[in-house]
């Protein structure tokens, strides 16, 4: 039998894959297996091209300049609206574009990392709870580092709630590449995934308590810390329906 | 039928591994291929995913998963074949490279182009 990467390595390297490939290219390092140091080189040298590609095929450049667009409006109106001096600032036109373009990144892992095989009408509130909650996660964590860079709390909590009403209504208009259904002479890479059976019921139910979660967040605190840890509590409770 | 889109370099060396293979080109081997046929250059794993996805995309070939294999470590490889829009666009690729063969050894004359034969074929042995 020949040999095969340790499995930790696997795993590390899998993990890093986004769904839609990790099968193939999980199986071609194995194939050209013949060391542990040649294997992590070969990944290294891989999987960012892999993690390009992928993000290439799962992002509409429209939708991206969009969602840019829209996550900068809410920012800089919540700070319009609640924080007016702080336009005035030095870097504060800058800082307000530190979470937009967290959330930004955030929205287009989420979907170059989403698996085709999984159908779901909670995919565009997926992408647009975990791109806002990882906006605010950075925001919990800035103050750590550089105080200085962090958005006011009251312009953070109302461009977080503005973004993700107007990020949810974008994907929900215009849905990302992954998801849409592909024509018969398109690329007829959504028709090639196996597709699973859609529990409209769960899905429902799931909808409900996403909902309700949001609606619930600024009763119980509006730490960006505690958003974000909801809000990512939204992402994972949507994964499983 | 849609005129294919002009090839790239890299794209045409894709194409051609790809048509050469038939049934066996995947990654492994479409890799192995196009780093013969762009010998001395380097070719890495990740450019050929990138440049299959991109032909993908442009439905100059096409792709399904086979059965998994132990050697793989029980994965499923990612096949792939030529659409008929690609073997038109690899031919006229081959047309074009043609043309300009003949363009050069017009000017350069038929001994640099019986030269070029004898490296080639000492080359493939």
């Amino acid at each position: 039998m020949r040999p095969g990467p340790p499995k930790f390595a696997e795993t590390a390297v899998g993990f890093l894959i986004p769904p839609a490939c990790r099968e193939e290219v999980l199986g071609d390092l194995h194939e050209r297996y013949t060391g542990l140091g040649q294997y992590i080189v070969d990944a290294m040298r891989s999987v960012p091209l892999v993690i390009l590609s992928r993000i290439r095929r799962t992002t509409d450049a429209q939708v991206f300049l969009l969602e840019a667009l829209v996550l900068y409006l809410s920012f800089l109106s919540a700070a319009w609206y609640f924080n007016f001096k702080f336009l005035a600032d030095q870097w504060g036109l800058l800082r307000l574009a530190i979470p937009a373009a967290v959330a930004l990144v955030a929205v287009m892992l989420a979907d170059a990392y989403t698996h085709p095989s999984t159908r779901s009408p909670l995919k565009a509130i997926r992408g647009a709870t975990l791109a806002i909650g990882v906006a605010c996660l950075s925001q919990a964590v800035l103050p750590v580092g550089n105080p200085d860079w962090a958005v006011p709390r009251s312009t953070m909590l109302g461009g977080c709630y503005t973004g993700l009403l107007l990020i949810l209504s974008v994907r929900m208009l215009f849905s990302p590449p992954a998801h849409r259904p592909q024509s018969a002479n398109g690329l007829g890479f959504g028709q090639k995934q196996d597709g699973k059976a859609v529990n409209i019921w769960s899905r429902t139910v799931a909808v409900i308590l996403c909902a309700a979660m949001l609606v619930l967040i600024p009763a119980f605190g509006i730490e960006p810390g505690f958003i974000a840890f909801t809000l990512l509590g939204v992402y994972q409770l949507g994964k499983r329906f | 039928m849609a005129k294919p889109d002009s090839l790239g370099q890299f794209e045409q060396l894709v194409l051609t591994a790809i048509l050469t293979l038939r049934e066996d080109a995947y990654g492994v081997t479409i890799h192995a291929k196009v780093a013969e046929l762009a010998n001395p250059k380097p070719i890495s794993l990740g450019a050929i995913y990138v440049t299959l996805d991109r032909l993908e995309d442009k439905g100059l070939v096409s792709s399904w998963l086979s059965e998994p294999t132990s050697e793989r470590g029980g994965r499923a490889k990612r096949c792939y074949r030529l659409e008929a829009v690609g073997e038109r666009a690899l031919e006229e690729s081959a047309v074009t490279a043609k043309r300009i063969w003949d363009g050069i050894v017009e000017v350069w004359g038929k001994e640099w182009a019986k030269q070029w034969g004898k490296r080639w074929g000492k080359e493939l042995g």
